[in-house]
């Protein structure tokens, strides 16, 4: 809500600049900016239309003779509602205008001395309609920047929590003023009298309306409103429309009720405030047809629905130019249902943005009242008839405020008399109690106020919560536990960076394409209020996002890239944290000397060993060993250079290559390599269990203590042996049944693997044979290279030790 | 020629000898020559017998003065030799040691998941345990059990991401605080870290972004504690001294709620664009735990108080490194991350 501080001083006398008022404002709750409005403008002057004609040349075009009292001018408008009698502003030549500069301008062959302006013009409206028309009593002749205030009026700007409803008006926001500086708001109270000649009839057939107030007023002439009024309004932020729908708007704003004004001529019967029927409609003064729900409420006439209740009129009842008697409807209606039905139907009005928040229920006469009295004052007739529904008067709560609970909540004493003095401020009643106060709530802020912590709160922010010195909690240490589980993350993600991989941050919600690109099925959680449909599933795995960031990135050239991520992947009933690595390109650019000559070459690529180097590195790095790999089913990696990862038979992960098929799909080059880690798993459920199977943060977590091994005390002897085995046969196979062929070996090293043809291979080890009592005599150890040869030989058919 | 004569001559010939050798082998051999068993000086010291002994006794002490001289000389070369034997192949061994590098290089940190670390660990080590929650939450942690119910206006507040599954994309991390006091009781001292959702994008709102939530709860946490707290948690992250201002404002699950500005780090508050004018940059939410929520979770507000707090990990992060649109962030352009290096 924005609205001019002259207008705020009104209702309370106070000449402390609006700059601290802001700022006061700000550190009391409300936030809140101030400007000036518009900018001064010389040369504008205000002038009365003595004729208007034709151009005789040009079809759009009016001629129009202007007087400011001294001087007749002769300017040409495009604007159709210009008429003789009006009262403009006028631009006159060498005005400087924020976008242009009026100079005398012939059109055909009559010149204009001038422009005619609207609001859009003097920098104030961002569109308006037509030219700004100003009400007959202006003085003509005068400045016309000054007679709006331009550059001299101060605009406040607020922004207010959805729970202070009760500052969304003049009256609020000077009663907020007043409490903050310890002035007391001025009230005004309307003078009318309201005849009892035609009493409204009026049915209230729902509970959602809990004040239904009806005026009669006959006899009204619509015109435009007085200047004042129109320049409130425009400085609000509103557009003037005629002098009834403004007064409306201008108690709104002012009062923070608001008010509707049907055509009461074209209301068939009595008014009848009910739930609407389920599918019915209502053409809306936007233009728009409405289908409204059994929940919604409507104001009905015999016949039809005229309004949305709280929200915006019916077309059907609509004041215009040629209305005479109108019905003055103030009324308060449910806070949620209202705010119910202008959600589903997307309309925020300033009515329904008030009535959502609260609006002051026993307020109402009184603002409407003042709205009957600018009425009659502004546009004549007289009020005939006035009908109030108030079913269930407005009862207010007795709440307690102890001295003891805003020490324990603030920290701070405050004194019940201190505390009784800031809530009368506030214009809550309160009265002396033995342990504290006891406040009587009023209707403005019946909404808000509830309970004793509500009122800690009034009298906290009143004071100032920089008031309040600092102070350090004295609280056990018994709560500590340590972050075990953001210890490992940490250690994860250091270990990544060390070892030369970017740290990245993807969504995690990707579109069905990428999913249909990599062959795997979308998954099941969806957003169904998504904003792009590309961010719209909830990802099952890190690689849907980390592919998506390559193809992004080699659309920019940045085509070596090692980057990882720890986040979340989404399952029906739980989450999991994973680490996710992409490798592609040139793992180092460097350079390296190569032979005594001094040579260098240049680069080195990454490839699956050197990422499955990198990923049993990590895993050592966190005390985990016995590795395993499986072969892996993903559609997405290549068949014959990928594997799931296992420990303890427990699949943690897998590793691999991008599908060619798939790199060319996606546009990414071949030689990209994957791999996902399952660090941890999320429970959604609050009883479960977080340490689960299959996580490497759980077997990190259960991991034996390391413990020191005795150093050797004898010798070892070594022997290089090589065997020529199957080509098919994995090695890892090899390797473990090797150690465990014999106890006396100690340390296995593949130094060589020769691939010979006709489907066999020679692998070359060199191993280390070692007892820890005794040392191992030649023959010995050629004794246990026979039984171990013989060991492998019943393990694998085709192998032969080659000599 | 005369014996000294010769030997003269000889101590001549070796010294050039000597002085043209240019390695090891050949120093040997002219050892040999001249030293050695067969050698030039003995060969001249074989006719000493003819001289007489007075005479011979002088030859031979010249004898002896050569062979010694000869063999300093000798030693000289030979540590010579070895000298630039050394050197020789150092210089073989000489590289360009500016050349680039070959091993791989530090990988950059993400600016957000930086702060995100950076300020669990101020939280740490003043005594807070970090929590978790999962980022598919139930409406009832996410809302109503922070006094947020159906059709309040507070919802308006948060845009949610609603789930095919019933769930929702949690819009902060507070449902923690739900979480963490349904299973523990006071005290509680606690930070949770973490992804949080809301249907917004443009360049200061992300649909993902993150958040830390601080909650502390036991029977004598007051405002003043939380003011405390955020005084030394501000002054770590953004400096000593740092303008620090407390605006009420609402919040559903605390009462009295607070947001907290700090001075616009960009322009000192003076007013720039950064901080609209205004002199202040809003950085966090907090307040004490509304006595719903304690009721909630089976919590007596009558004996506990507690505070809780919320803050933007993108905002902290984007004022850091004074990045002026939060999608850059999120796009993953190489040239933006590797920026990065070096930093936590």
């Amino acid at each position: 809500m924005k609205v001019p501080y002259s207008w705020i001083k009104e209702f309370i006398d106070i000449d402390i600049p609006a700059d601290i008022v802001v700022e006061r404002l700000n550190t009391s709750g409300i936030e809140a900016v101030n400007y000036k409005f518009g900018k001064y403008i010389q040369g504008l002057v205000t002038v009365k239309v003595l004729s208007v004609k034709q151009h005789p040349e040009k079809e759009k075009l009016l001629i129009c003779k202007v007087t400011d009292g001294n001087k007749e001018y002769q300017i040409i408008t495009a604007d159709k509602n210009v008429k003789e009698g009006q009262i403009l502003i006028l631009a006159t030549p060498g005005t400087k205008l924020p976008r242009l500069e009026i100079k005398p301008i012939k059109f055909g062959s009559i010149e204009s001395e001038g422009m005619f302006l609207s609001l859009q013009e003097l920098g104030i409206e961002e569109s308006s309609d037509g030219v700004f028309i100003l009400d007959e009593s202006t003085p003509v002749g005068v400045d016309a920047a000054k007679l709006l205030g331009l550059g001299e009026d101060e605009i406040i700007e607020i922004e207010i929590t959805p729970n202070r409803g009760d500052a969304l008006s003049i009256r609020g926001l000077a009663r907020e003023i007043g409490a903050i500086f310890g002035i007391k708001r001025k009230e005004k109270f309307p003078v009318v009298s309201i005849l009892q000649e035609v009493i409204p009839q009026i049915e209230l057939v729902t509970e959602k309306t809990y004040r239904y107030r009806g005026i009669i007023i006959k006899d009204v002439k619509i015109k435009e409103s007085p200047l004042d009024i129109k320049l409130k309004l425009i400085k609000s932020g509103q557009k003037p429309i005629n002098n009834i729908v403004d007064i409306t708007n201008y108690i709104l704003i002012q009062e923070g009720q608001p008010l509707h004004a049907f055509d009461l001529d074209k209301i068939e019967g009595k008014i009848i405030v009910r739930n609407a029927k389920e599918g019915e409609k209502i053409v809306t003064l936007d233009g728009e047809e409405r289908k409204l729900k059994d929940t919604d409420i409507v104001i009905a006439d015999d016949k039809k629905p005229i309004a949305i209740a709280g929200i915006i009129g019916g077309e059907n009842t609509k004041v215009d130019e040629n209305t005479k008697n109108i019905l003055l409807e103030a009324a308060v209606f449910d806070n949620i249902s209202i705010r119910k039905t202008a959600k589903r139907l997307s309309i925020s009005t300033e009515s329904s943005y008030r009535f959502e928040r609260g609006v002051d229920i026993e307020n109402l006469p009184n603002a409407q009242d003042k709205a009957v009295e600018l009425i009659l004052n502004t546009s004549g007739g007289k009020a005939v008839g006035e009908n109030d529904l108030y079913p269930k008067p407005y009862t207010p709560k007795l709440i307690k405020l102890r001295e003891k609970t805003t020490l324990k909540i603030l920290g701070e004493v405050v004194l019940k008399e201190e505390a009784k003095e800031i809530l009368e401020r506030l214009e809550i009643p309160t009265e002396i109690t033995e342990d504290g106060t006891v406040s009587t709530i009023p209707a403005f802020r019946a909404l808000d106020i509830e309970r004793e912590i509500d009122l800690v709160e009034e009298v906290g922010r009143i004071k100032g919560f920089d008031n309040f010195a600092p102070s350090y909690p004295k609280v056990s240490l018994e709560s500590f536990e340590k972050s075990e589980e953001f210890d490992f993350e940490v250690r994860t993600r250091d270990f990544f960076k060390a070892n030369g991989l970017t740290e990245v941050v993807t969504y995690t919600f990707v579109g069905e394409n990428i999913y249909n690109l990599l062959d795997l099925k979308a998954p099941e959680i969806q957003i169904v209020n998504y904003l792009l449909k590309s961010q719209s599933i909830m990802r099952d795995n890190l690689a849907v996002s980390l592919l998506q960031l390559l193809q992004d990135n080699i659309k920019h050239q940045n085509k070596d890239l090692a980057v990882f991520e720890i986040s979340s992947a989404f399952f029906e009933e739980y989450e999991e944290i994973r680490a996710g690595l992409l490798v592609t390109g040139n793992l180092i650019k460097g350079y390296s000397y190569t032979d005594k000559n001094i040579k260098f070459s240049t680069g080195q690529k990454w490839d699956f060993l050197k990422l499955k180097g990198l990923v049993e590195s990590y895993i050592h790095s966190i005390g985990l060993f016995n590795i395993e790999y499986k072969k892996s089913q993903k559609p997405y990696l290549h068949p014959f250079q990928s594997a799931d990862i296992l420990i303890n038979n427990q699949n943690i992960g897998y590793i691999g290559k991008i599908h060619p098929e798939k790199a060319q799909k996606l546009e990414v080059p071949e030689e990209t390599f994957i791999c996902e880690l399952k660090l941890r798993y999320v429970p959604r459920s609050l009883n479960e269990e977080k340490l689960k199977d299959g996580y490497l943060y759980t077997l990190y977590n259960s991991k034996k203590v390391l413990k020191f091994n005795e150093l050797p005390k004898y010798p070892s002897v070594k022997r290089d042996l090589a065997f020529v085995i199957d080509e098919n046969l994995e090695l890892d196979k090899l390797i473990k049944a090797l150690k465990e062929s014999s106890d006396l070996i100690d340390k296995v090293e593949l130094f060589d693997v020769y691939f010979m043809g006709e489907g066999k291979k020679s692998t070359a080890f060199s191993i280390e044979f070692r007892a820890s009592d005794r040392s191992l005599s030649d023959e010995e150890v050629n004794k246990e290279v026979e039984n171990i040869v013989k060991f492998l030989q019943k393990r694998f058919k085709e192998l032969s030790l080659r000599t | 020629m005369n014996l000294r004569q010769e030997l003269t001559a000889l101590k001549e010939e070796a010294l050039e000898k000597i002085s043209q050798i240019k390695d090891r082998q050949t120093l040997e051999r002219i050892k040999a020559e001249f030293l050695g068993k067969k050698g030039k000086l003995k060969n001249i010291l074989k006719t000493l017998g003819k001289l007489e002994p007075e005479e011979r006794k002088e030859i031979g002490k010249i004898a002896n003065t050569i062979k010694e001289f000869l063999e300093e000389k000798l030693k000289e070369k030979e540590s010579q030799l070895k000298e630039s034997a050394l050197q020789e192949k150092l210089e073989k061994e000489k590289i360009d040691v500016t050349l680039p590098s070959s091993w791989i290089d530090v990988g950059a940190s993400h600016p957000v998941r930086s702060v995100l670390i950076e300020i669990s660990h101020i939280f740490l080590s003043m005594g807070f345990s970090i929590e978790e929650g999962p980022e598919v939450e139930y409406e009832e942690y996410n809302f109503d059990m922070l006094n947020i119910p159906k059709d309040h206006p507070a919802r308006d507040m948060q845009d949610t991401f609603f789930l095919n599954n019933g769930m929702l994309l949690r819009t902060h991390t507070s449902p923690v605080q739900i979480r963490t006091m349904l299973k523990k009781k006071p005290p509680i001292a606690i930070i949770a870290p973490g992804r949080v959702y809301r249907k917004d994008a443009d360049p200061t709102h992300s649909p993902m972004f993150h958040q830390i939530e601080g909650l502390m709860v036991d029977t004598d946490v007051t405002f003043k504690d939380l003011k405390g707290i955020l005084k030394i948690f501000l002054e770590n992250i953004f400096g000593k001294n740092v303008p620090i201002r407390f605006r009420p404002s609402y919040f559903p699950f605390t009462e009295p709620s607070a947001e907290v500005d700090i001075g616009c780090t960009v322009c000192g508050g003076k007013g720039c664009r950064v901080c609209k004018d205004t002199g202040w940059l809003e950085i966090l939410g907090c307040g004490m735990v509304d006595p719903n929520v304690f009721k909630a979770v089976n919590i007596d507000p009558e004996k506990y108080t507690g505070f809780a707090f919320g803050l933007g990990i993108e905002r902290i992060a984007m004022l850091k490194y004074q990045i002026n649109d939060i999608r850059i962030l999120f796009e993953n352009n190489m040239k933006f991350n590797s920026q990065f290096k070096g930093i936590r």
